[in-house]
C-alpha cells in the first residue's frame, strides 16, 4: 500500500499514453472515406438522404458526397418524406434521423461504418413554404415574409422567415389547402446573434378553418421545435399561421417555420 | 574546484529551464496561426512604443494631450485597444521594432511573440524556485517541467496576447507578496509586480482577493503563537487566552507583519499601472472608469461546452473544472491530487512547509481565486482555460509534491523490506524520478499531439480531439487553423501570374489575412473578400473555421454557391477545423441563334 500513489501514477501515465498514441491512428484514413464515398455512390439514387454521425463529422462527410446532397436535403424539415436513408458513421455512433430505424445493410470501411435503411416516407400534399407565393400576409412586419435557408438551432433549415414588429403578429394565410391526416411542422429563432442579443420568445399559431391546432412559444434556446396535429384529410382548408414577436422588445424576431400537409 | 552552494545551484537549474521553456515556445509557435486578437495587439503595440520612443527622445509634443489620445485612447470603447492596459502591447511593439525591423533576427510575428514567451519563461523558472523551496530541488524541477507541457498553456506562450504573461507576472506579484512577509523592502517588489500585473490584464484584480485573505491568516496564526494560543501552536502548555487579547494580538500582527502591504496594494500598483499607461496620465477616474467599463459590459461571446452553446449567462458554475479536468495532461492532474493528499496529510500532521508564511495556502488561495470566480453564473466563459490560467501553477506545484511524495515511499516501501539498504546514496530519489519522469513523458505526449492545434487537443480523459468534439466541448476560437488552410489555398486557388484576383470569404481570419500574406505565408492574388454577406458575394473561395456557431457561414456560402461541397477540409486527429468551398463555375449556356 505504500507504493500505491507512486503504481498509481505510473498507471495513469502509461494509460495517458497508450491513448494519446491511439487517437490519431482511430481518425479514418482518406482511404477509408474514398472507398465509402465510392460504394455510396454506387447504390445511392436521386433522393436518397445521407446523413452523418456523428454530427461534427458532416463537413468531413460532404466533402466526400456533398454532390449528392442538394440544398433542399441539407436545409430539410426533417427525415420523414426520404424513402432511403444512407448513414455514414464513426466512433458507432447514430443519426438523430435513423434513431428508430434499423439497418437492413451495413458495411465498414476502415474506422467508417455505412448503414442503409429504409423507411415508409411520408407523402407530402401541401408543403407550405413552396405554397407561400399563393398565400395571404397581414401584420406589421420587417420584409415580407419569404422562403430562405436559414440558421435555426446551428443547423440549416429551409423555412418560411417572418420577423414580426415587437409585440405584433403577422398573419399568414393559406386560403386552399389540401390537408391529409396529419400536419407536422418546425418553428425556431433564426440567426444566433439576434438570439443572443434579443433574447424575448416569439409565438406560432397554427389553425385550420379558425380551429387552433398548434400553439408554440419558442425561445433563443429552444432549436427547431416540432409540431404535429392530427387532420381530417380533405381540399380547401383554410390554414393560418400567425407569428408573434412576444413583447414591446422583440425586435429581430426571425421566426422561421417550415410545415407539410402530410397524406 | 569548488562545488557551487545550493542557492546557486539552483539559480543555475532556474536559468537552464528558463532557457529550454523559451526554446520551446519560440519552436512551436513558429507553426502557430494567427490569432485574430493578436492582429489588434500588435498593431496598437507597435503604436505604444513609437510613442514611448520619442518620449525616451524628449521629442516634442509627445505628451500632449492629443498624441497620447491619438496613440492610446479615443472617444470610442475599441479606440487604439483602450480596452486593454498597455504593457505587453508596448513590449510586443518594441520587441517588433527591435527584433525584426532594426536587427532582422525574427518575423514581425515572432519578434512580436518573444515578450509573452519570455514571460512564460520567467514562470517556469519562478515555478521551479517556489518549488524547490517548498519541497526540493526535483519537486520544482519536476513542477516546472509540468508547466512547460501544458499544452494550452504553451500555446498561450506563444501568441502576441495577454494571458500567459499574467499567469507569470501573477505568480511574480504572489512570490513578492510571500517575500514582503519576511523583509518590509519587498513591500516594493510588490507594488512593481502587481502594477505590472494590473498594466497587462484585468484579472489582476483579482490578486486582493488572494493575497489578503491570505495575509489575515498569516496574521491570525502569528498573533496566536505570539500569545500562546494552544490552538496555532499546540506545543504551547498556557490556557487559551481571552477573545479580547486574541483580537488585540491579531490587529498588532496585521499592522505589524507588513505594515506597507495595503499601500503597495491600493496606492504602488496603481501607480505602476497608471505609469505605463500614458492615457491614464490625465482624466485618470474617467479613463479607469472606461476601461473596467467595457469589460463589466463586455458581450458575451459564443462558445460551446459539453454540448450546449453558451453566449448569455447563467453560465454552468462547473466550466472552469471540467475544462481542466479535459484540457491539462490527466497524469499532471493526477500527480497534483496526490500532491494535495500529501500536503495535506503534512497540514494534518502540523509539518506544513513554512507555516509562519503559510505557502502552500498561498498558491492554494491563487488557484480558489483565479478558478473560483468562474463558479459564478454571470462570469464569462468564452475565453475557457486561459482566463483561469494562472492557476496552472498551484497544480503543477502540487504535481511536483505528489511525485516526490510518491516517489520518497516507493523507497521508503523498498527500505522496509530491506530490498536496498537506508544510506542507499541515489536510491532515494531515484524513485522520485522514475515517477517524474513517467508523469512528465505523458505530459509530453498530450503536448506533443496537440501540435499545432493546441485549442481543439483534449487529453486522454476526454478522448483527444475526437472525444472533445464527442463531448460538445469547444472546438477552437480565435481563427488560428485558419493557417492550415493556407496551403490548400495557394496550391488549387491562388490565380496564375495575370489572371484576376481571388477574393476569399475569411470571416475569423480577417484580421490576421494581411499579415498572413505579409509573412509570405498567402500568395498574392488572394484578397480578403470582406465580412459577412456582401464578402460571401463578393468571395470566388470561402473558408469556414469550425466552431458550432459558425455554421452560419456555412449556411450563407451554400445560399450564394449553391453546393454544400467543400473542396478542402483541414482536420486535427480526424475532426473538422476549417472547410474551404469554391465558387462553382457557372453553368454553361446555349445561346440559340
Amino acid at each position: 500500500m505504500i507504493a500505491a500513489p507512486a503504481l498509481f501514477l505510473a498507471l495513469v501515465s502509461f494509460w495517458e499514453m497508450v491513448v494519446v498514441s491511439r487517437v490519431r491512428v482511430r481518425a479514418p484514413s482518406e482511404r477509408d472515406w474514398q472507398a465509402l464515398s465510392a460504394a455510396v455512390r454506387a447504390a445511392h439514387r436521386p433522393g436518397d438522404l445521407i446523413v452523418f454521425a456523428p454530427g461534427w463529422i458532416d463537413p468531413l462527410g460532404r466533402h466526400y458526397l456533398g454532390d449528392l446532397i442538394p440544398l433542399e436535403m441539407a436545409g430539410r424539415m426533417d427525415a420523414a418524406r426520404y424513402p432511403v436513408i444512407w448513414e455514414v458513421s464513426e466512433r458507432g455512433a447514430r443519426a438523430r434521423e435513423t434513431a428508430d430505424l434499423e439497418p437492413d445493410r451495413s458495411q465498414d470501411f476502415g474506422r467508417l461504418t455505412l448503414r442503409h435503411y429504409r423507411q415508409r416516407a411520408a407523402v407530402v400534399v401541401t408543403d407550405f413554404a413552396a405554397a407561400l407565393p399563393g398565400a395571404e400576409v397581414s401584420g406589421r412586419s420587417r420584409g415580407a415574409p419569404s422562403v430562405l435557408l436559414e440558421e435555426v438551432g446551428f443547423e440549416a433549415h429551409r423555412c418560411v422567415v417572418v420577423v414580426p414588429a415587437p409585440d405584433q403578429t403577422v398573419r399568414i394565410r393559406y386560403p386552399a389547402v389540401e390537408l391529409g391526416a396529419e400536419l407536422v411542422g418546425h418553428v425556431g429563432l433564426a440567426d444566433v446573434f439576434t438570439r443572443r442579443d434579443v433574447r424575448d420568445p416569439a409565438r406560432l399559431v397554427v389553425s385550420i378553418d379558425g380551429r387552433t391546432v398548434a400553439d408554440l412559444t419558442v425561445g433563443v434556446d429552444d432549436g427547431w421545435v416540432r409540431f404535429r396535429a392530427l387532420t381530417t384529410p380533405h381540399a380547401g382548408a383554410v390554414v393560418e399561421i400567425a407569428a408573434t414577436a412576444i413583447g414591446p422588445r422583440a425586435r429581430d424576431r426571425r421566426v422561421c417555420f417550415a410545415a407539410e400537409a402530410r397524406r | 574546484m569548488r562545488i557551487p552552494g545550493q542557492r546557486v545551484r539552483r539559480r543555475l537549474i532556474a536559468a537552464a529551464l528558463a532557457v529550454a521553456a523559451l526554446i520551446a515556445v519560440l519552436a512551436t509557435q513558429r507553426h502557430t496561426g494567427i490569432a485574430r486578437d493578436e492582429v489588434p495587439y500588435m498593431t496598437s503595440g507597435a503604436k505604444y512604443a513609437r510613442w514611448w520612443i520619442d518620449f525616451a527622445s524628449l521629442r516634442d509634443g509627445t505628451t500632449s494631450e492629443r498624441r497620447i489620445t491619438d496613440t492610446f485612447g479615443g472617444a470610442h470603447p475599441t479606440d487604439n485597444n483602450r480596452e486593454h492596459p498597455p504593457l505587453m502591447k508596448t513590449l510586443f511593439g518594441l520587441s517588433r521594432i527591435l527584433f525584426c525591423d532594426v536587427l532582422g533576427w525574427a518575423s514581425e510575428l515572432t519578434a512580436s511573440r518573444l515578450p509573452t514567451a519570455v514571460l512564460h519563461a520567467a514562470a517556469v523558472a519562478m515555478i521551479f524556485g517556489l518549488g524547490a523551496q517548498l519541497w526540493g530541488s526535483a519537486a520544482g524541477l519536476f513542477a516546472a517541467l509540468l508547466f512547460l507541457l501544458m499544452p494550452r498553456a504553451l500555446f498561450h506562450a506563444g501568441l502576441a496576447t495577454f494571458d500567459a504573461p499574467m499567469v507569470a507576472l501573477w505568480l511574480a506579484t504572489l512570490l513578492a507578496y510571500h517575500r514582503s512577509l519576511a523583509s518590509r523592502w519587498w513591500s516594493i517588489g510588490l507594488a512593481v509586480a502587481f502594477g505590472l500585473a494590473l498594466a497587462t490584464k484585468h484579472n489582476a484584480l483579482m490578486l486582493p482577493g488572494v493575497i489578503l485573505p491570505h495575509y489575515a491568516w498569516v496574521a491570525w496564526r502569528r498573533s496566536r503563537v505570539a500569545v500562546g494560543d494552544p490552538a496555532a501552536d499546540p506545543s504551547s502548555a498556557a490556557a487559551r487566552p481571552g477573545r479580547l487579547v486574541r483580537l488585540r494580538g491579531f490587529v498588532r500582527a496585521l499592522v505589524r507583519i507588513q505594515p506597507f502591504l495595503v499601500p503597495a496594494l491600493a496606492v504602488g500598483g496603481p501607480l505602476v499601472l497608471i505609469a505605463v499607461w500614458p492615457w491614464l496620465w490625465f482624466d485618470t477616474v474617467q479613463h479607469v472608469r472606461d476601461w473596467i467599463s467595457f469589460h463589466t459590459h463586455h458581450v458575451h461571446y459564443n462558445f460551446e461546452y459539453l454540448g450546449e452553446n453558451y453566449n448569455h449567462p447563467p453560465f454552468p458554475w462547473h466550466v472552469a473544472l471540467v475544462t481542466t479536468l479535459f484540457t491539462v495532461p490527466v497524469a499532471t492532474l493526477a500527480a497534483a491530487v496526490v500532491g494535495a493528499a500529501h500536503t495535506a496529510a503534512r497540514v494534518r500532521r502540523g509539518t506544513a512547509v513554512d507555516p509562519d508564511r503559510a505557502p502552500v495556502l498561498l498558491m492554494a488561495l491563487s488557484a480558489a481565486v483565479a478558478m473560483g470566480v468562474f463558479l459564478i453564473p454571470t462570469t464569462p466563459i468564452f475565453g475557457a482555460e486561459k482566463h483561469w490560467a494562472p492557476a496552472m501553477p498551484t497544480f503543477c506545484l502540487l504535481a511536483g509534491a505528489g511525485i516526490i511524495s510518491a516517489g520518497d515511499r516507493v523507497w521508503r516501501a523498498l527500505v522496509m523490506r530491506r530490498w536496498i539498504p537506508v544510506t542507499g546514496g541515489f536510491a532515494r530519489p531515484a524513485g522520485a524520478i522514475a515517477v517524474g519522469l513517467l508523469v512528465a513523458s505523458a505530459a509530453l505526449s498530450e503536448t506533443v499531439a496537440a501540435q499545432p492545434y493546441p485549442l481543439s487537443s483534449y487529453n486522454a480523459l476526454a478522448g483527444g480531439a475526437p472525444g472533445g468534439a464527442d463531448l460538445g466541448m469547444n472546438r477552437q476560437f480565435w481563427g488560428v487553423a485558419a493557417r492550415g488552410a493556407l496551403p490548400y489555398l495557394d496550391e488549387h486557388v491562388a490565380p496564375a501570374s495575370g489572371q484576376p484576383p481571388v477574393p476569399v470569404y475569411t470571416h475569423d481570419a480577417s484580421p490576421a489575412w494581411g499579415l498572413y500574406r505579409r509573412l509570405g505565408l498567402l500568395r498574392a492574388g488572394l484578397p480578403d473578400a470582406g465580412g459577412e454577406e456582401r464578402g460571401v458575394q463578393r468571395s470566388r473561395a470561402a473558408l469556414v473555421i469550425h466552431e458550432r456557431h459558425f455554421a452560419r457561414h456555412d449556411i450563407m456560402i451554400w445560399r450564394e454557391y449553391g453546393t454544400v461541397q467543400p473542396a478542402f477540409v483541414l482536420t486535427f486527429q480526424g475532426v473538422p477545423l476549417v472547410s474551404v468551398y469554391l465558387r462553382p463555375p457557372p453553368l454553361r449556356q446555349d445561346v440559340g441563334h
